[in-house]
């Protein structure tokens, strides 16, 4: 039935959709508040070491799927209330704060993960997870587990729209855009933004936490930078003001990369160890620049209310 | 008392460098207001120039600090002719500059790796001299890189503070539009605090190489300390970000040796860094900073 399918294609369609993912969630921080989180690897590893933990080193009394449900909800606890940490944090610190904080958060993770090794399994990392449910194949377990996670980043993309069409959406803007005006006009800036980064947090604890099954073994290499910046660069890329931008931008970027190239270029094999994973961070890194150079709000371009009020104004 | 004269000497000599590049870092943050992340790839690539230079040309360790800093502070300069004063052309905002030095870090940290490859390189020098200081055996490599550090702030801190250049970059920070209507031409000064900075930042890499290995992670490992000291001792000036360096390498031994684990060591200074952020607290004063 999947014979049309590898195991290349799955796992780079499942990074693509958790990218996103991640993507949307930045988007309620960078492109709405205006709140740039270095540090999204960090709430994504917290997450995923929190559900790992719990899964392999608990004895739980039930087994699958009260267990991955249980340990799940730890993982996304754990990033939530992290987040709201860090959140309280850097309240009320300006963008290089901003930067110092959330980068390091992502540091102290990755040192928790590294030197606690009795739990994490440090750097020799931790295997031992596995789907919640049997179905089959690998490759059929592994098929299902990226339609789920599709339905929770489509759950994740609905939160979004919603949130960009409540008075909570539009707190976050006018905190973005002006933040100690919103606060002398009586908002409640400091809670909005805890509630920001508590839920943002916790929806990438989620998505690290489904990785770990995905991959089902957790190591500290993958704590590196690369997951905020595929997200981070997914976002600009599409429009860091708009609900689709993540979608759009991660497509064209974690896409080419992880489906495209991995799956259909015909490339010398040796290619794939190194130079093709070096190539795609620096074109990512080179994306940012040239985008928010030359096209700061990306393919997607601003907001549509924006672009209405320079309509009705003239501009 | 051990432990306190081994942290003294350890935390001086061995991150002493972490000064160096926090001074170079702190000349830009305060002078240009940019938070420059690919800060952490120029001291990245002063050890790879450092290294290039000591393989290639059979030079000592001493002699490829100068090309090493020379070309750092050039790819410095070179990265705000092309990327950053554009960007301040095209009025990006402070938030999308640090995310473009974010990607400009990604960019040359990757592609650094297509020029000098990608397996970890060492420098081909023989084993420093040793000396006992309070007890404590130091390479001279070591003690090089405080002789520099001594000697590069005092003349950093009399060049901008007393000499006319100096003065010049003050009021460029300060005024830019009143600097060029008294004479100063921006972009000539602009370009020598970018190309100090890279100087500062290429010599802290090559005595980082030489210490240990060259890689490209080599900067990065290095950035949020350096972020850290400078965002809690740049309040003080140039100054405050040299005591809050030498004390955070002093603390960093000193945990080190009690914890018996670098990493504890860094996770205590990170958590205590933001507890004094947070309690200090910088509401939204980008003006602060120069």
């Amino acid at each position: 039935m999947l014979d049309w399918l590898d195991a290349f294609l799955i796992f780079g369609l499942f990074e693509v959709v958790m990218i996103i993912g991640l993507g949307l969630l930045l988007h309620l921080e960078l492109g709405l508040a205006r709140i740039a989180n270095f540090g999204v690897v960090g709430f994504w590893g917290i997450g995923m070491y929190a559900f790992g933990v719990a899964y392999i080193q608990i004895d739980w009394p039930f087994g699958d799927p009260w267990q991955f449900l249980v340990c799940a909800a730890i993982g996304t606890v754990v990033a939530g209330l992290s987040g709201l940490l860090v959140g309280w944090l850097i309240a009320d610190l300006d963008t290089d704060g901003v930067l110092m904080g959330t980068l390091g958060f992502a540091t102290i993770v990755l040192i928790l993960a590294t030197t606690e090794d009795d739990l994490t399994g440090g750097a020799r990392g931790l295997g031992g997870l596995r789907f919640p449910y049997d179905i089959g194949t690998v490759k059929e377990n592994e098929f299902l587990w990226l339609v789920i996670l599709s339905a929770v980043v489509g759950l994740i993309l609905a939160f979004v729209r919603l949130v960009h069409r409540s008075p909570y959406g539009r707190l976050l803007i006018a905190m973005g855009s002006n933040e100690a005006l919103a606060r002398s006009l009586g908002k409640p800036t400091f809670r909005a933004k805890l509630l920001l980064f508590g839920l943002a947090s916790a929806g990438m604890g989620l998505l690290g936490a489904m990785y770990g099954v995905m991959v089902r073994f957790l190591e500290v290499a993958n704590l590196g930078v690369d997951i905020t910046l595929a997200a981070m660069v997914g976002l600009v890329l599409g429009g860091t003001a708009r609900v689709w931008g993540a979608v759009v931008g991660v497509f064209l970027t974690v896409g080419l990369f992880d489906i495209v190239i991995q799956s259909y270029l015909p490339l010398p094999k040796e290619w794939y160890t190194q130079a093709i994973p070096v190539l795609r961070e620096a074109v990512f890194g080179l994306t940012l620049i040239m985008v928010l150079l030359f096209r700061p709000l990306g393919i997607l371009g601003a907001m549509r209310r924006d672009r209405l009020m320079g309509r009705i104004h003239g501009r | 008392m051990e432990l306190i004269a081994q942290s003294l000497v350890i935390g001086l000599t061995e991150h002493a460098p972490l000064v160096l590049a926090a001074i170079g870092f702190a000349l830009l943050y305060r002078l240009t207001g940019l938070i420059n992340v690919a800060y952490a790839e120029t001291i990245t690539l002063g050890a790879y120039f450092g290294m290039w230079a000591n393989t290639t040309f059979g030079l000592d360790f001493y002699t490829v600090l100068i090309p090493a800093a020379v070309m750092a502070g050039l790819v410095s300069v070179v990265t705000y002719l092309l990327v950053f004063r554009p960007a301040k052309q095209r009025d990006v905002g402070v938030l999308e500059l640090i995310i473009i030095s974010f990607g400009l870090s990604i960019f040359l940290r990757h592609g650094l790796q297509f020029i000098f490859g990608y397996p970890m390189r060492f420098f081909d020098v023989p084993p420093p001299d040793s000396f006992f200081v309070l007890g404590v055996g130091v390479g001279s490599f070591r003690l090089v890189a405080l002789a520099s550090v001594l000697v590069l702030s005092l003349a950093l801190y009399l060049f901008i503070q007393r000499s006319r250049t100096g003065l010049q970059i003050r009021a460029l920070a300060s005024d830019e539009s009143l600097a060029q209507v008294s004479g100063i031409r921006p972009l000539a000064v602009t370009i020598l605090i970018w190309f100090i900075a890279g100087v500062a930042g290429g010599m802290a890499g090559a005595f980082y190489g030489v210490q240990s290995s060259v890689a490209p992670l080599l900067g990065w490992r290095q950035f949020l300390f350096i972020l850290l000291v400078v965002l809690v001792g740049g309040t003080w000036g140039l100054g405050g970000v040299i005591v809050i360096g030498i004390l955070t390498g002093i603390a960093l031994a000193a945990m080190t040796l009690s914890f018996d684990q670098t990493l504890y060591a860094q996770l205590v200074l990170i958590v205590g860094f933001m507890v004094i952020l947070k309690i200090r607290g910088r509401r939204l004063t980008e003006t602060a900073k120069v």
